[in-house]
């Protein structure tokens, strides 16, 4: 009776200490995440969440990297007549894929737009990035900085601190990085363009004029 | 300075070469700095901002498509030194790897052999590129005028 009583106290305290382990632990990854998401070849599923209309017929996906001088350069030049006659309109919508090559604050960039988004701000969170960009690992993305960008946009700052610190998404950056070299991006910003029956990559910060072209031609 | 430009530009094979620098040149950087684009379709642009960095394009090019010739003349015809030429083709060398902006296929290939110093040293290019092509630019113009002045005293040409 007494040794039925041990055995029984053992797998009772076992199966406590195993759920508040479970509850413990750093939130899984694959929160908001929808794992099975793809678009044509590409799995976009660690990717950003998707900007626009998720039934737009075409979906462009941006590899990127935040310290890119021509990154920079399309986001401030083509990308707003894109989103102003394609995305806003229904026509199209973009998901971001993480290239962070550059330097040594690139990948850690990249996490930080994800802990933006467990506050649902991640695409507030990258347009501040590319509208701070300066010289690659000049120290404008380095933690500390990141961390301003995140107070200044009005973030839960333990939150955000904690999930930085911890490099709660340096896997899905990696994944990120990985899916684009798996797709031959060699630069960034490169753009595939999935239509409803095809795919086409356009490489560089080409004008908005090349992005109406391929568009138009899968509409 | 024109009496050597027309020295050396009589005869036609430095004519010929000169075009193919400078149009190799020219169009290269323009591909490598983003000002032309060839796939999905063959797109040219000059966005705003990226002027000055333009016109130094075309200053690097007409310089090394000037220089280069005049000084393969100068040891073809005329067996002098190749000190020169070396400053001519440093000057090309300097401004055209300014350009090799380091989030290009270039600089991703770099920085995928080399990894961190790679990193570095295309973000340094990239970073500078400006004050790079200015330096280039300072180089060949020195070149230029010493040149000039080499030819006029080997063909003795009145000043």
């Amino acid at each position: 009776m007494n040794k039925k009583g041990v055995i029984i106290g053992v797998i009772f305290v076992a199966i406590i200490i195993g759920i508040v382990a479970s509850f413990s632990t750093s939130p899984s990854e694959t929160v908001n995440l929808d794992m099975g998401r793809t678009h044509g070849t590409i799995s976009t599923a660690m990717g950003s969440p998707i900007l626009g209309d998720p039934n737009a017929p075409i979906t462009i996906v941006e590899f990127g990297d935040y310290q890119c001088e021509m990154c920079y350069r399309w986001f401030h030049t083509s990308k707003p007549q894109i989103v102003e006659n394609y995305i806003e309109t229904g026509k199209a919508n973009l998901v971001f894929v993480d290239l962070a090559f550059l330097g040594r604050d690139s990948p850690k960039a990249a996490q930080a737009t994800y802990c933006a988004e467990d506050q649902e701000q991640y695409w507030e969170f990258h347009d501040m990035l590319y509208n701070s960009q300066e010289h690659v690992d000049s120290g404008w993305a380095n933690s500390q900085r990141l961390k301003a960008f995140a107070f200044n946009l009005g973030l839960d700052m333990e939150l955000f601190e904690s999930c930085l610190d911890s490099g709660k998404y340096s896997k899905r950056v990696q994944y990120n990085i990985d899916q684009a070299r798996n797709q031959g991006v060699r630069s960034t910003p490169t753009f595939i363009v999935v239509g409803p029956d095809q795919q086409k990559q356009i490489g560089g910060a080409q004008p908005y004029e090349a992005f109406k072209k391929v568009f138009d031609s899968m509409i | 300075m024109t009496q050597t430009i027309k020295l050396v530009f009589s005869n036609f094979k430095y004519v010929i070469l000169t075009s193919v620098i400078f149009t190799s040149m020219f169009i290269g950087l323009l591909i490598l700095s983003e000002y032309i684009f060839l796939e999905p379709y063959i797109v040219s642009h000059i966005p705003s901002g990226t002027e000055l960095g333009f016109a130094l394009i075309v200053t690097l090019s007409v310089l090394s498509a000037l220089i280069i010739p005049m000084n393969i003349f100068r040891i073809n015809i005329l067996k002098s030194s190749k000190q020169k030429m070396g400053g001519s083709i440093l000057g090309s060398i300097i401004g055209a790897t300014a350009g090799a902006c380091s989030c290009g296929p270039i600089g991703f290939a770099v920085i995928s052999t080399f990894g961190s110093v790679g990193a570095t040293a295309t973000s340094f290019l990239t970073n500078y590129e400006i004050p790079i092509r200015i330096i280039a630019i300072a180089i060949l113009a020195i070149t230029y005028f010493t040149t000039v002045k080499s030819l006029k005293i080997e063909c003795k040409l009145s000043p």
